[in-house]
Protein backbone atom coordinates (compact mmCIF):
# COMPACT_ATOMS: atom_id res chain seq x y z
CA UNK A 1 0.00 0.00 0.00
CA UNK A 2 0.81 3.64 -0.92
CA UNK A 3 2.55 5.76 1.76
CA UNK A 4 0.35 8.26 2.52
CA UNK A 5 2.85 11.38 3.29
CA UNK A 6 4.74 10.15 -0.01
CA UNK A 7 1.51 10.86 -2.04
CA UNK A 8 1.33 14.20 -0.66
CA UNK A 9 4.62 15.34 -1.18
CA UNK A 10 4.22 13.97 -4.43
CA UNK A 11 1.48 15.95 -4.87
CA UNK A 12 2.56 19.37 -4.01
CA UNK A 13 5.91 18.30 -5.91
CA UNK A 14 3.78 18.20 -8.87
CA UNK A 15 1.93 21.43 -7.87
CA UNK A 16 4.84 23.70 -7.57
CA UNK A 17 5.68 22.24 -11.34
CA UNK A 18 2.58 23.10 -12.79
CA UNK A 19 2.90 26.88 -11.56
CA UNK A 20 6.39 27.11 -13.05
CA UNK A 21 5.03 25.79 -16.03
CA UNK A 22 2.20 27.91 -16.27
CA UNK A 23 3.87 31.29 -15.59
CA UNK A 24 6.60 29.98 -18.75
CA UNK A 25 3.49 29.48 -20.65
CA UNK A 26 2.78 33.09 -19.36
CA UNK A 27 5.91 34.72 -20.52
CA UNK A 28 6.22 32.88 -23.41
CA UNK A 29 2.77 34.15 -24.38
CA UNK A 30 3.99 37.57 -24.24
CA UNK A 31 7.20 37.06 -25.23
CA UNK A 32 5.75 35.75 -28.62
CA UNK A 33 3.43 38.99 -29.15
CA UNK A 34 6.69 41.09 -28.98
CA UNK A 35 8.67 38.59 -31.16
CA UNK A 36 5.72 39.00 -34.12
CA UNK A 37 5.36 42.61 -33.56
CA UNK A 38 9.30 43.04 -34.50
CA UNK A 39 9.03 40.94 -37.38
CA UNK A 40 6.59 42.66 -38.71
CA UNK A 41 7.50 45.71 -38.10
CA UNK A 42 11.05 45.01 -39.71
CA UNK A 43 9.08 43.78 -42.85
CA UNK A 44 8.49 47.04 -44.25
CA UNK A 45 12.87 47.75 -44.72
CA UNK A 46 12.82 44.26 -45.80
CA UNK A 47 10.19 44.27 -48.34
CA UNK A 48 11.62 47.91 -49.74
CA UNK A 49 15.11 46.49 -49.83
CA UNK A 50 14.38 43.72 -51.86
CA UNK A 51 12.16 45.73 -54.14
CA UNK A 52 15.02 47.79 -54.49
CA UNK A 53 17.35 45.33 -55.52
CA UNK A 54 15.00 43.35 -57.89
CA UNK A 55 14.79 47.03 -59.54
CA UNK A 56 18.43 46.77 -59.93
CA UNK A 57 19.05 43.44 -60.97
CA UNK A 58 16.00 43.25 -63.13
CA UNK A 59 16.93 46.43 -65.21
CA UNK A 60 20.73 44.37 -65.89
CA UNK A 61 19.84 42.34 -68.78
CA UNK A 62 22.64 40.68 -68.78
CA UNK A 63 23.39 38.72 -65.85
CA UNK A 64 26.61 38.11 -65.97
CA UNK A 65 27.07 41.81 -65.56
CA UNK A 66 25.92 41.42 -61.67
CA UNK A 67 28.96 40.77 -59.10
CA UNK A 68 29.51 37.21 -58.11
CA UNK A 69 28.37 37.42 -54.79
CA UNK A 70 24.26 37.88 -56.05
CA UNK A 71 24.58 35.25 -58.80
CA UNK A 72 27.09 32.91 -57.25
CA UNK A 73 30.23 30.87 -58.40
CA UNK A 74 30.19 28.09 -60.54
CA UNK A 75 31.22 24.76 -59.69
CA UNK A 76 30.54 25.74 -55.87
CA UNK A 77 32.50 23.57 -53.50
CA UNK A 78 32.20 24.59 -50.19
CA UNK A 79 28.62 25.52 -48.37
CA UNK A 80 27.84 26.90 -45.33
CA UNK A 81 24.79 26.60 -42.86
CA UNK A 82 23.85 29.08 -40.73
CA UNK A 83 21.92 27.35 -38.41
CA UNK A 84 19.54 29.61 -36.06
CA UNK A 85 18.71 27.65 -32.61
CA UNK A 86 17.65 28.79 -29.31
CA UNK A 87 19.49 29.51 -26.07
CA UNK A 88 17.58 28.04 -23.82
CA UNK A 89 15.70 24.92 -24.18
CA UNK A 90 12.45 23.52 -22.41
CA UNK A 91 10.45 24.16 -26.10
CA UNK A 92 9.67 21.27 -26.95
CA UNK A 93 11.03 19.93 -30.26
CA UNK A 94 11.89 23.19 -31.81
CA UNK A 95 15.56 22.43 -31.61
CA UNK A 96 15.62 18.32 -32.23
CA UNK A 97 13.57 19.17 -35.26
CA UNK A 98 15.84 21.86 -36.65
CA UNK A 99 19.08 19.60 -36.03
CA UNK A 100 17.41 16.47 -37.88
CA UNK A 101 16.66 18.70 -40.77
CA UNK A 102 20.29 20.13 -40.88
CA UNK A 103 22.01 16.45 -40.77
CA UNK A 104 19.37 15.72 -43.69
CA UNK A 105 20.91 18.53 -45.64
CA UNK A 106 24.35 18.29 -45.05
CA UNK A 107 24.37 14.74 -45.99
CA UNK A 108 22.75 15.88 -49.54
CA UNK A 109 25.29 18.43 -49.43
CA UNK A 110 27.76 15.95 -49.13
CA UNK A 111 26.63 13.59 -51.29
CA UNK A 112 26.72 16.12 -54.18
CA UNK A 113 30.43 16.47 -53.55
CA UNK A 114 30.50 19.45 -51.31
CA UNK A 115 31.65 20.43 -48.17
CA UNK A 116 29.96 21.82 -45.50
CA UNK A 117 31.01 24.39 -42.98
CA UNK A 118 28.10 25.74 -40.31
CA UNK A 119 27.41 28.72 -38.68
CA UNK A 120 25.78 28.36 -35.41
CA UNK A 121 23.28 31.38 -33.21
CA UNK A 122 21.87 29.86 -30.38
CA UNK A 123 23.86 27.99 -27.09
CA UNK A 124 21.67 24.72 -27.85
CA UNK A 125 23.26 24.59 -31.97
CA UNK A 126 26.34 25.62 -30.61
CA UNK A 127 26.89 22.98 -27.83
CA UNK A 128 25.12 20.13 -30.33
CA UNK A 129 27.91 20.99 -32.93
CA UNK A 130 30.52 20.72 -30.72
CA UNK A 131 30.03 17.44 -30.35
CA UNK A 132 30.29 16.05 -34.33
CA UNK A 133 33.13 16.35 -36.66
CA UNK A 134 31.54 19.37 -38.86
CA UNK A 135 33.46 22.46 -39.40
CA UNK A 136 32.57 24.96 -37.07
CA UNK A 137 33.42 28.49 -38.58
CA UNK A 138 31.57 30.87 -35.98
CA UNK A 139 29.18 30.53 -33.20
CA UNK A 140 26.94 33.37 -31.54
CA UNK A 141 25.13 32.91 -28.38
CA UNK A 142 22.47 35.29 -26.00
CA UNK A 143 20.34 36.81 -28.58
CA UNK A 144 18.30 37.88 -25.76
CA UNK A 145 17.33 41.58 -26.81
CA UNK A 146 16.61 43.24 -30.03
CA UNK A 147 19.97 45.19 -30.40
CA UNK A 148 21.88 42.33 -29.46
CA UNK A 149 19.94 39.97 -32.57
CA UNK A 150 20.82 43.48 -34.88
CA UNK A 151 24.35 43.43 -33.64
CA UNK A 152 24.92 39.39 -34.12
CA UNK A 153 22.79 39.57 -37.64
CA UNK A 154 25.22 42.39 -38.47
CA UNK A 155 28.69 39.80 -36.78
CA UNK A 156 27.22 37.56 -39.46
CA UNK A 157 27.38 39.29 -42.38
CA UNK A 158 30.58 40.66 -41.94
CA UNK A 159 31.72 37.26 -41.57
CA UNK A 160 29.89 35.84 -44.44
CA UNK A 161 30.88 38.76 -46.88
CA UNK A 162 34.95 38.33 -45.26
CA UNK A 163 34.58 34.41 -46.02
CA UNK A 164 33.31 34.77 -49.43
CA UNK A 165 36.33 37.00 -50.72
CA UNK A 166 39.04 34.79 -49.38
CA UNK A 167 37.07 32.32 -51.06
CA UNK A 168 36.62 29.53 -47.99
CA UNK A 169 33.07 29.25 -48.79
CA UNK A 170 30.80 29.54 -52.25
CA UNK A 171 27.23 29.32 -51.11
CA UNK A 172 25.35 30.15 -47.83
CA UNK A 173 22.06 29.37 -46.56
CA UNK A 174 20.66 29.95 -43.30
CA UNK A 175 18.08 27.83 -41.39
CA UNK A 176 15.43 28.74 -39.02
CA UNK A 177 12.26 28.00 -37.89
CA UNK A 178 9.60 29.68 -40.06
CA UNK A 179 6.88 30.76 -37.83
CA UNK A 180 3.61 29.38 -39.27
CA UNK A 181 0.93 29.89 -36.68
CA UNK A 182 1.33 29.56 -32.65
CA UNK A 183 1.47 26.15 -33.09
CA UNK A 184 3.65 25.27 -35.90
CA UNK A 185 6.49 26.13 -36.98
CA UNK A 186 9.08 24.89 -39.66
CA UNK A 187 12.40 24.48 -40.82
CA UNK A 188 13.45 26.31 -43.27
CA UNK A 189 16.04 26.71 -45.47
CA UNK A 190 16.67 30.36 -47.29
CA UNK A 191 19.77 30.43 -49.78
CA UNK A 192 21.85 33.98 -48.97
CA UNK A 193 24.39 33.31 -52.05
CA UNK A 194 23.47 32.48 -54.73
CA UNK A 195 20.11 35.06 -54.02
CA UNK A 196 16.94 33.21 -53.97
CA UNK A 197 14.30 35.11 -56.24
CA UNK A 198 11.39 33.82 -54.36
CA UNK A 199 10.93 36.56 -52.22
CA UNK A 200 11.47 39.23 -54.78
CA UNK A 201 9.18 37.35 -57.76
CA UNK A 202 5.79 39.26 -56.74
CA UNK A 203 7.60 42.79 -56.97
CA UNK A 204 9.01 41.58 -60.11
CA UNK A 205 7.00 42.67 -62.74
CA UNK A 206 6.22 46.37 -61.01
CA UNK A 207 9.73 46.74 -60.29
CA UNK A 208 10.49 46.01 -63.77
CA UNK A 209 8.13 48.65 -65.49
CA UNK A 210 9.33 51.41 -63.52
CA UNK A 211 12.37 52.83 -64.79
CA UNK A 212 14.43 54.50 -62.26
CA UNK A 213 17.56 56.64 -62.21
CA UNK A 214 20.48 55.27 -60.49
CA UNK A 215 22.74 57.19 -58.53
CA UNK A 216 25.77 56.59 -58.26
CA UNK A 217 25.94 53.93 -61.01
CA UNK A 218 24.75 50.45 -60.86
CA UNK A 219 27.54 48.05 -59.42
CA UNK A 220 27.98 51.08 -57.23
CA UNK A 221 24.54 51.13 -55.44
CA UNK A 222 24.61 47.15 -55.18
CA UNK A 223 28.44 47.14 -53.94
CA UNK A 224 26.38 48.84 -51.03
CA UNK A 225 23.13 47.35 -51.54
CA UNK A 226 24.38 43.49 -51.33
CA UNK A 227 25.43 43.35 -47.38
CA UNK A 228 22.68 45.05 -46.46
CA UNK A 229 20.23 42.57 -48.01
CA UNK A 230 22.15 40.20 -45.89
CA UNK A 231 21.95 41.98 -43.19
CA UNK A 232 17.95 42.18 -43.29
CA UNK A 233 18.14 38.37 -44.44
CA UNK A 234 19.96 37.54 -41.90
CA UNK A 235 17.82 39.69 -39.30
CA UNK A 236 14.47 38.64 -40.34
CA UNK A 237 15.88 34.74 -40.02
CA UNK A 238 16.94 35.40 -36.61
CA UNK A 239 13.46 37.69 -35.83
CA UNK A 240 11.54 34.44 -37.18
CA UNK A 241 13.03 31.86 -35.34
CA UNK A 242 13.19 33.81 -31.95
CA UNK A 243 9.08 33.89 -32.59
CA UNK A 244 8.79 30.67 -33.85
CA UNK A 245 10.85 29.64 -30.46
CA UNK A 246 8.46 31.69 -28.08
CA UNK A 247 5.09 29.75 -29.60
CA UNK A 248 7.27 26.70 -29.69
CA UNK A 249 7.50 26.93 -25.79
CA UNK A 250 4.35 27.88 -25.37
CA UNK A 251 2.50 25.21 -26.91
CA UNK A 252 5.00 22.89 -24.60
CA UNK A 253 4.62 24.54 -21.51
CA UNK A 254 0.76 24.80 -22.25
CA UNK A 255 1.12 20.77 -22.85
CA UNK A 256 3.10 20.49 -19.69
CA UNK A 257 0.45 22.41 -17.46
CA UNK A 258 -2.17 20.35 -18.79
CA UNK A 259 -0.11 16.81 -18.31
CA UNK A 260 0.75 18.25 -14.41
CA UNK A 261 -2.78 18.90 -14.18
CA UNK A 262 -3.67 15.26 -14.68
CA UNK A 263 -1.03 13.84 -13.10
CA UNK A 264 -2.21 15.86 -9.77
CA UNK A 265 -6.20 14.38 -10.42
CA UNK A 266 -4.57 10.72 -10.18
CA UNK A 267 -2.28 11.11 -7.68
CA UNK A 268 -5.30 12.70 -5.41
CA UNK A 269 -7.21 9.74 -6.38
CA UNK A 270 -4.81 7.59 -5.33
CA UNK A 271 -4.61 9.50 -2.32
CA UNK A 272 -8.02 9.70 -1.01
CA UNK A 273 -8.73 5.59 -1.87
CA UNK A 274 -5.64 5.27 -0.05
CA UNK A 275 -6.89 6.96 3.25
CA UNK A 276 -10.83 5.37 3.14
CA UNK A 277 -8.56 2.34 2.96
CA UNK A 278 -6.69 3.01 5.72
CA UNK A 279 -10.16 4.18 7.51
CA UNK A 280 -11.45 1.33 6.25
CA UNK A 281 -9.39 -1.20 7.84
CA UNK A 282 -8.82 0.98 11.52
CA UNK A 283 -12.90 0.10 11.57
CA UNK A 284 -12.91 -3.36 10.70
CA UNK A 285 -10.20 -3.78 13.58
CA UNK A 286 -11.99 -1.89 16.49
CA UNK A 287 -15.30 -3.59 15.20
CA UNK A 288 -13.44 -7.12 15.24
CA UNK A 289 -11.99 -6.13 18.51
CA UNK A 290 -15.09 -5.16 19.40
CA UNK A 291 -16.64 -8.36 18.73
CA UNK A 292 -14.30 -10.73 20.53
CA UNK A 293 -15.15 -9.24 24.22
CA UNK B 1 2.53 67.12 -51.07
CA UNK B 2 5.15 64.16 -50.98
CA UNK B 3 5.12 60.97 -48.67
CA UNK B 4 8.19 60.54 -46.34
CA UNK B 5 8.36 57.63 -44.57
CA UNK B 6 11.88 56.83 -42.77
CA UNK B 7 12.68 53.10 -42.22
CA UNK B 8 15.19 51.27 -39.94
CA UNK B 9 16.10 47.96 -40.18
CA UNK B 10 13.77 47.33 -36.98
CA UNK B 11 10.95 49.79 -37.45
CA UNK B 12 8.94 52.40 -39.39
CA UNK B 13 10.53 55.64 -37.48
CA UNK B 14 7.53 58.17 -39.12
CA UNK B 15 5.54 58.87 -42.22
CA UNK B 16 3.67 61.91 -42.96
CA UNK B 17 3.31 64.15 -45.54
CA UNK B 18 5.94 66.58 -46.65
CA UNK B 19 6.42 69.36 -48.75
CA UNK B 20 9.67 68.93 -49.70
CA UNK B 21 12.75 66.75 -48.13
CA UNK B 22 16.28 67.21 -48.84
CA UNK B 23 18.34 64.82 -48.41
CA UNK B 24 22.38 63.61 -48.98
CA UNK B 25 22.30 61.56 -51.55
CA UNK B 26 25.86 59.95 -52.25
CA UNK B 27 26.83 62.75 -55.04
CA UNK B 28 25.01 65.48 -53.94
CA UNK B 29 22.30 67.28 -52.02
CA UNK B 30 18.89 66.79 -53.69
CA UNK B 31 15.15 67.74 -52.92
CA UNK B 32 12.45 65.32 -53.06
CA UNK B 33 9.21 66.76 -54.29
CA UNK B 34 6.14 65.23 -55.63
CA UNK B 35 6.52 64.02 -59.48
CA UNK B 36 9.95 63.56 -59.53
CA UNK B 37 11.11 61.54 -62.06
CA UNK B 38 11.85 57.33 -60.27
CA UNK B 39 15.22 57.38 -58.69
CA UNK B 40 16.88 55.10 -56.84
CA UNK B 41 20.03 56.79 -54.63
CA UNK B 42 22.24 55.96 -51.82
CA UNK B 43 22.97 58.42 -48.94
CA UNK B 44 26.03 59.40 -47.71
CA UNK B 45 26.13 61.03 -43.91
CA UNK B 46 24.81 64.10 -43.41
CA UNK B 47 21.71 66.38 -42.65
CA UNK B 48 17.85 64.98 -44.03
CA UNK B 49 16.39 68.41 -43.85
CA UNK B 50 11.90 68.59 -44.03
CA UNK B 51 11.39 71.99 -45.17
CA UNK B 52 8.48 74.04 -46.26
CA UNK B 53 8.02 77.32 -48.58
CA UNK B 54 11.91 77.61 -48.10
CA UNK B 55 12.16 77.20 -44.32
CA UNK B 56 13.61 74.02 -42.24
CA UNK B 57 10.98 72.57 -40.54
CA UNK B 58 12.39 69.38 -39.18
CA UNK B 59 16.48 68.62 -39.55
CA UNK B 60 17.74 64.92 -38.86
CA UNK B 61 21.25 63.44 -39.04
CA UNK B 62 21.27 60.34 -41.28
CA UNK B 63 24.30 58.10 -40.94
CA UNK B 64 24.24 56.78 -44.53
CA UNK B 65 21.27 54.55 -46.21
CA UNK B 66 19.03 54.54 -49.58
CA UNK B 67 16.27 56.49 -50.64
CA UNK B 68 13.55 55.84 -53.52
CA UNK B 69 11.36 58.45 -55.30
CA UNK B 70 8.43 57.53 -56.59
CA UNK B 71 5.97 59.87 -58.06
CA UNK B 72 4.48 60.88 -54.69
CA UNK B 73 6.29 58.36 -52.62
CA UNK B 74 9.60 59.29 -50.97
CA UNK B 75 10.92 56.20 -49.13
CA UNK B 76 14.10 56.42 -46.85
CA UNK B 77 15.78 53.90 -45.66
CA UNK B 78 18.27 54.31 -43.19
CA UNK B 79 20.87 52.80 -40.89
CA UNK B 80 20.37 55.09 -38.20
CA UNK B 81 18.87 58.29 -37.92
CA UNK B 82 18.79 61.32 -34.68
CA UNK B 83 17.11 64.70 -34.38
CA UNK B 84 20.20 66.76 -35.27
CA UNK B 85 20.13 69.02 -32.43
CA UNK B 86 20.85 65.09 -30.55
CA UNK B 87 23.97 64.83 -32.01
CA UNK B 88 25.82 67.77 -30.37
CA UNK B 89 24.37 65.57 -26.87
CA UNK B 90 26.97 64.09 -25.21
CA UNK B 91 24.87 60.95 -24.99
CA UNK B 92 25.24 60.38 -29.09
CA UNK B 93 29.22 61.70 -28.68
CA UNK B 94 29.37 58.16 -26.39
CA UNK B 95 27.85 56.14 -29.29
CA UNK B 96 28.99 54.12 -31.67
CA UNK B 97 28.20 55.95 -34.45
CA UNK B 98 29.73 58.80 -33.62
CA UNK B 99 33.11 57.36 -32.76
CA UNK B 100 33.11 56.00 -36.12
CA UNK B 101 31.67 58.61 -38.36
CA UNK B 102 34.12 61.42 -36.43
CA UNK B 103 36.78 62.56 -38.44
CA UNK B 104 34.88 61.21 -41.42
CA UNK B 105 35.22 63.11 -44.70
CA UNK B 106 31.52 64.04 -46.37
CA UNK B 107 31.42 66.15 -49.47
CA UNK B 108 30.50 69.11 -47.70
CA UNK B 109 33.33 69.09 -44.86
CA UNK B 110 33.75 66.68 -41.93
CA UNK B 111 31.31 64.78 -39.65
CA UNK B 112 31.33 67.58 -37.36
CA UNK B 113 31.25 70.86 -39.08
CA UNK B 114 28.02 69.01 -40.95
CA UNK B 115 26.65 68.62 -37.54
CA UNK B 116 27.98 71.78 -35.71
CA UNK B 117 27.05 74.43 -39.22
CA UNK B 118 24.16 72.13 -41.06
CA UNK B 119 24.17 73.66 -44.88
CA UNK B 120 20.17 73.84 -44.43
CA UNK B 121 18.53 75.64 -41.15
Amino acid sequence: MPNLKELKNRISSVKSTRKITSAMKMVAASKLRRAQELAESSRVYADSLSFILSSLAGNTKNSTDLPEILTGRENSKISLLIINSSDRGLCGGFNSNLFRNAKKWISDQQGQGKSVKIMTVGKKASSFYKKTDLDIVASFEDLNSNDRQLQVSEEIKNKIMELFENNEIDEVSILFNKFVSAISQEPTYQSLIPLSNEETSEDQSEANNAIFEFEPDKNELLEYLVPRNFLTQIYRSVLESSASEHAARMTSMDNATRNAGDMIDRLTLTYNRTRQAFITKELIEIISGAEAV
Amino acid sequence: MINLKVVSPQKVIFEKEVEMAVLPGAEGDFAAMPNHSPFISSLRPGQMAIMSSNKVDESFFVSGGLVMLKEKVCEVLVDQIEPLSDVNSSNYQQSKTYQELEGNETALGTFEQVVNNPPYK
